[in-house]
């Protein structure tokens, strides 16, 4: 068995067609004096040729695949019509160099450069320049594209590289599958194998050379494995996982756009995390009911100096415009001396998850903290935005909070700056303490949401990242389970919203628990919607209230793994 | 009291040429996207408009100089133009890096 990296789910059962990009060959020509006209005008009328076909590529492409893949494509053609770069063209030529030299010259330099910086979008592009110079010199040549459009069912495509191109032209129901020699997660043919809905395993050494055209091959493209020669064992088991992954998709998409209830028609949230304002898109398209957990790192991380009001009135605007209206929770920065960021001023601490971060920084560089709270108010009159503040331990920490936020609405109020007057501030409860108090802390939140990993991680004492002790750090605890009921439990009896952000919130053996308990909104990873909205309304209230007190009675945690695996629905 | 260099009259420009420093915001910087957007929109001026960054100067009209020069979120630049349209293209320039190149 060989091993990629999985890009894009399914299994794919075929037989192997090997695409050889042709090396383009062409003898080098001095041009002529009165000959360089023609030969600028040959040049010219290659790169209107290719912007041509390209446009109809990208038109075929927003039809077949989607419109932001067909993106790809249109971006050759401003790739192409860079005018410095046609300029660098065009005076080679007017120096007597052929218009083939001339155009692999210059778009060799700028392959170079691409691939020689260390970013890895940017050394993506050079496999666009690639893709581009390879197109135009066919064109100037006058040699044939190839045709992949023309490959019969049931191919499985292996190449080196998968280009944009190339892909325009696949009809995605005769295709099974795709293997390549490069390429990571984020490439092109990652990006598009998954748009067409392909399974894809990249970056599977010497593969061109392994294959022969017409063998016969397996791909999974969840795990990255390539099964060469398959025995008829290995047919059946995977022409069954093939139908399972089928039926389990097309299960899944039927709960696309509906709303997420129990079984006996409890109305409850799946909401996304997210790192980044374009992961919102994402969030949206993957059916998120809104975001329960924005992280607001990034806009303070891998820069010299803090982010301005500005900065990040913008992130946070971006994403509430992107929901549309519907939630969006926005954790302020949870941040503290394991991370190292050169502008703020952390000290070296010999127990960084104890010490001081999250909420205990912010509150002790107030300007900071300030300038973060108003730049998510001023955001907040663009969308429904809630504040969530993460490590709370303590009320008067909320209370802090709070007053901050309320000077800070006084004074918007004074320069006439719109924001959501009823913006609803609440604590992110991930500590013993918090879960201990969180009948009195209810009290003064307006929502809590429950982040289960370091919820785990501080109750049970135990890093998970620590091999030994990794054992400890599991939800199925009685600890941890008992901590969960207590908070939601809590916050109900207030009337407050109840969310979990953290991994919990998708776990099947969890979500009847949390039905149980009275959780409100289930905030999981985009990919992670659907399943988590299907398994949800797998249970009636009654039915999930028997298994918590069941699972509530168990001493040890492997008798609670054992029962809750027992009871999986999905 | 520091002393101001004298500088030698240099030759009269016919532009006074216009500048702005500022910061990438958008999560991507000046990837495929963006850099689209914010190529087209510039080429329509007639001034020369040029990004300083990481000590090079990279021709902003330029799709490809601006892919290689990897501006990323977060990276400090400034923006030149110079000609007859300098301001305008500037202003352009500057607002739609500060309203994050179009990013969704």
């Amino acid at each position: 068995m060989l091993k990629g990296i999985p890009v894009s789910d399914g299994i794919g059962i075929g037989t192997v067609r090997i695409i050889k990009n042709k090396e383009v060959k062409f003898d080098d020509r001095v041009i002529p004096e009165n000959e360089i006209e023609s030969e600028l005008g040959r040049f010219h009328s290659a790169v209107d040729v290719f912007c041509e076909r390209t446009k109809i590529m990208a038109e075929e492409m927003e039809q077949s695949v989607n419109p932001k893949e067909a993106e790809i494509i249109k971006g050759h053609i401003q790739m192409i019509s860079d005018p410095f770069m046609i300029g660098q063209i065009e005076d080679q030529i007017k120096n007597g160099t052929c218009a083939e030299t001339a155009a692999e010259n210059t778009l060799n330099q700028f392959i170079e450069m691409f691939s020689a910086v260390d970013d890895e979008l940017t050394q993506q592009r050079a496999t666009d320049v690639s893709d581009i110079k390879k197109r135009l010199l066919r064109i100037l040549l006058g040699i044939e594209e190839i045709d992949l459009g023309s490959l019969p069912p049931g191919t499985i495509i292996v190449t080196k590289d998968l280009t944009p191109s190339m892909t325009t032209e696949i009809k995605k129901e005769n295709i099974n599958g795709i293997i390549t020699e490069k390429g990571g997660i984020t490439s092109h043919s990652a990006i598009l194998s998954r748009a067409l809905e392909i399974p894809a395993v990249l970056s599977v050494p010497e593969i061109t050379k392994i294959l022969k055209d017409g063998d016969s091959v397996i791909i999974d493209g969840k795990e990255g494995d390539v099964i060469s020669e398959p025995t008829e064992a290995d047919k059946q088991k995977y022409e069954k996982a093939r139908v399972d992954f089928l039926k389990e998709k097309e299960y899944l998409n039927t709960f696309i756009g509906k709303d997420t209830m129990t079984e006996d028609g409890y109305h409850k949230e799946v909401f996304c995390n997210i790192g980044t304002p374009k992961d919102a898109v994402t969030a949206v398209q993957k059916d998120g009911e809104g975001i329960g957990l924005f992280r607001t790192e990034f806009l303070f991380m891998d820069r010299k100096a803090a982010p301005t009001e500005e900065d990040q009135f913008n992130a946070y605007k971006k994403v509430a415009e992107t929901l549309g209206g519907r939630t969006v929770i926005i954790r302020t920065l949870d941040i503290g001396g394991d991370k190292d960021i050169p502008y703020m001023e952390q000290s070296r601490e010999d127990n960084p998850f104890l010490g001081y971060r999250a909420v205990r920084y912010c509150l002790g560089d107030k300007e900071l903290y300030k300038t973060q709270l108003r730049a998510i108010l001023r955001a907040s009159a663009f969308g429904k935005i809630w504040v969530m503040v993460p490590m709370v331990t303590n009320v008067y920490e909320m209370r802090q909070v709070r007053g901050i936020v309320e000077r800070i609405k006084t004074k918007l109020d004074k320069e006439g700056i719109p924001y959501d007057k009823n913006i609803k501030v609440g604590a992110m409860i991930e500590t013993p303490a918090a879960s201990l108090i969180s009948d009195i802390l209810a009290k003064e939140c307006d929502f809590f949401s429950i982040g289960t990993n370091d919820l785990i991680q501080y109750t049970m004492c135990a890093d998970r990242g620590n091999a030994d002790v990794a054992y400890l750090y599991k939800p199925y605890y009685p600890a941890v389970l008992r901590s969960l009921k207590t908070i939601i439990e809590n916050g109900k009896k207030e009337g407050i919203s109840v969310g979990m952000c953290g991994e919990g919130a998708r776990d099947p053996m969890l979500i009847p628990l949390l039905l149980a308990f009275g959780l409100d909104d289930f905030s999981v990873t985009p990919t992670s919607v659907l399943s988590t909205r299907s398994c949800i309304s797998k249970w009636t209230l009654e039915e999930a209230r028997e298994v918590a007190n069941k699972a509530m009675s168990l001493p040890t945690y492997m008798e609670v793994e054992e029962y809750l695996k027992g009871i999986i629905r999905k | 009291m520091r002393g101001r260099v004298l500088r030698r009259p240099r030759r009269k420009r016919r532009f006074k040429m216009v500048s702005k420093q500022l910061t990438v915001t958008n999560s991507q910087g000046f990837h495929m996207r963006p850099a689209t957007v914010f190529v087209n929109a510039v080429s329509k001026y007639k001034s020369n408009i040029t990004i300083k960054f990481n000590g090079n100067d990279v021709n902003a009209k330029s799709l490809m100089n601006l892919i290689a020069a990897c501006i990323k979120f977060g990276s400090n630049i400034e923006v030149v133009a110079e000609g007859e349209d300098e301001e305008a293209a500037l202003a352009e320039a500057v607002q739609l890096i500060e309203a994050g190149l179009g990013e969704e």
